[in-house]
């Protein structure tokens, strides 16, 4: 088994001239095609004026991964960075980091998207943004 | 044997193992496809929009190609009509790309009605997009003016479409004969194994071995077809094991699509087989693996997988844990096993033994009379009997799917 940390962010795109993002992390125990058990979840909300570049999504992770307590390899999708190489986003973690690659991995980052996906839908909802 | 040259773009600042592993694998489709290879070109850049490689480089080939007159020119990068229709015009010869080469193994492998459908329909697909392109390019010079041709590039891509829908239609009756065939397999007790796997992994020599039988296999991309199935018995349970097409990196996913019930086999099964060449290094494997994981990703959900390290006989032992350790966390359930010495088949059967889904264990007592025999009879038939003891009852101990125990047990308080 190994521990990773599946993590999406949704809400990159702007709504009432800013970006309300919500970013959730998912540490999970998993085994190459399955998830045998998830540990723990976090939810964190950004806002921003501007759109976000790569070192504010990294920022933005790091943050929310910090509140989690257990350890495990931070894992995104590649589009979550732009599809830029895994060795210049590794160099910007502090912690060990990697694209999405077997089957549990991909499962886990689906359970992160739809975390944090309704979340901001019930977010915008309380705020009456839209 | 038809000659070709094969051209590849590669993007700057990219891997150039990744390149030479494309590269190889497009020498080996266009072997697969017939073709001799006669020359080579590649060219790092970003893509033009006109020729794809650069001006020059496109002049180059132009000079290989009046020299050495091979029958086509194939790209390993996807080309846009406009660009296949340059290129051609610039070296005088027919060019391709990668997915018009796939299409061409297909189209030469197809030999059943189903399969030589679903090429048609990967072909037209294929071509809906480029179809107004072409016209209009071909008829340029005779565009009247204002109104051009219109009318008539519509009908094509029109024609185009009501041929796809007519395949489709027809494709569909077919699925569903296959269906009731699965779901009629399914009901007779037997579990459904699948081989699945990047081509040339040796898919279908393991099948040959495990079944004893003599499909086609051989060192070549997309030697496999069309699936194949047949019963194979392991500790005592039946399973169909179907040989199914390899996977390759980025394959279109209308391709996909288009060749879907081949996949259905893999999709619908109790097990998976995954089979990787041990053989290999370990990025390449690693990379093959990623596009298995990436293929199977839509479609498979629970479905057990057992990873089956094929061809051990071609590396030593420490190697072959050193993979299995490094690729754990992209490879469940690792077997590692010889499908040419069959070393390793029985830990194999083991394993999709442990996977398939669970039969319960009973024990029954049933009345010696004639239908109390003829019981016994089917339970041998659909399950596995432990023991079995004849006094003045017969008392027999035997494992089997749930809804033969429940038939059993009726049928047993109907006699007595």
């Amino acid at each position: 088994m190994f521990d990773i940390i599946a993590v999406d962010i949704s809400g990159r795109h702007k709504v009432n001239d800013e970006y309300l993002m919500v970013c959730a992390a998912v540490a999970a125990s998993v085994t190459a095609d399955h998830i045998e058990k998830i540990n723990q979840i976090t939810l964190r909300t950004f806002r921003s004026k501007s759109a976000p570049d790569i070192q504010s999504v990294v920022k933005m992770i790091e943050t929310t991964v910090s509140e989690l307590q257990f350890n495990g390899t931070i894992v995104t999708e590649a589009g979550d960075f732009y599809n830029k190489p895994q060795w210049l986003i590794n160099s910007m973690f502090t912690r060990d980091f990697k694209y999405q690659e077997s089957l549990s991995e991909r499962r886990s980052i689906e359970i992160a998207h739809h975390a944090s996906l309704s979340s901001r839908k019930l977010l915008l909802k309380e705020l009456e943004i839209q | 044997m038809m000659r070709a040259i094969l051209v590849k773009r590669n993007d700057p600042r990219s891997e150039d193992e990744k390149n030479e592993l494309q590269m190889n694998e497009l020498r080996e489709l266009a072997g697969a496809a017939g073709y001799k290879v006669i020359s080579e070109l590649t060219q790092t850049r970003h893509p033009d929009r006109k020729y794809h490689l650069g001006r020059g480089k496109v002049e180059e080939l132009a000079l290989i190609v009046a020299d050495l007159k091979p029958d086509k020119v194939i790209f390993h990068n996807p080309l846009s009509t406009m660009q296949i229709y340059n290129i051609s015009e610039t070296c005088r010869c027919e060019t391709i790309d990668k997915f018009q080469l796939i299409l061409e193994i297909f189209a030469t492998r197809a030999t059943t009605h189903r399969s030589k459908l679903q090429v048609e329909l990967a072909r037209l697909e294929y071509e809906l997009p480029r179809a107004r392109a072409v016209i209009s390019i071909l008829k340029k010079d005779e565009r009247p003016g204002f109104m051009g041709l219109g009318g008539y590039e519509d009908s094509y891509a029109q024609d185009i479409k009501n041929r796809m829908t007519r395949i489709r239609n027809e494709l569909e009756t077919i699925q569903k004969d296959n269906e009731s065939l699965r779901a009629h397999r399914h009901s007779k007790g037997f579990s459904l194994a699948s081989l699945a796997g990047y081509t040339n992994a040796g898919k279908s020599t393991l099948f040959n071995a495990l079944v004893d039988e003599n499909v086609e296999s051989k060192d070549m991309l997309f030697t496999t077809l069309l699936p194949t199935t047949r019963s194979l018995k392991v500790e005592g349970r039946d399973i169909l094991i179907t040989d199914t097409v390899g996977f390759i990196e980025d394959l279109p996913h209308w391709m996909v699509d288009a060749f879907r019930s081949t996949l259905d086999e893999i999709f619908l099964a109790d097990v998976v087989l995954l089979v990787v060449d041990s053989s290999e290094t370990f990025e390449t494997i690693r990379k093959k693996l990623l596009v298995c994981h990436e293929t199977m990703w839509d479609q498979l959900q629970d479905v057990a997988i057992v990873t089956v390290f094929n061809k051990i006989d071609l590396i030593i032992d420490d190697e072959l844990q050193e993979k299995i350790t490094g690729l754990a966390y992209l490879a469940p359930n690792p077997v590692s096993v010889s499908a040419k010495t069959g070393f390793g088949f029985e830990e194999l059967k083991t394993k999709i033994r442990d996977l398939l889904p669970e039969w319960k264990r009973i024990e029954l007592t049933i009345p010696l009379s004639e239908e109390g025999m003829s019981l016994v009879a089917w339970i041998y038939d659909e399950g596995v009997v432990h023991s079995i003891n004849y006094t003045d009852v017969i008392s027999i101990d035997f494992e089997a799917r749930d809804k033969v125990i429940n038939k059993a047990i009726s049928l047993v308080n109907g006699l007595s």
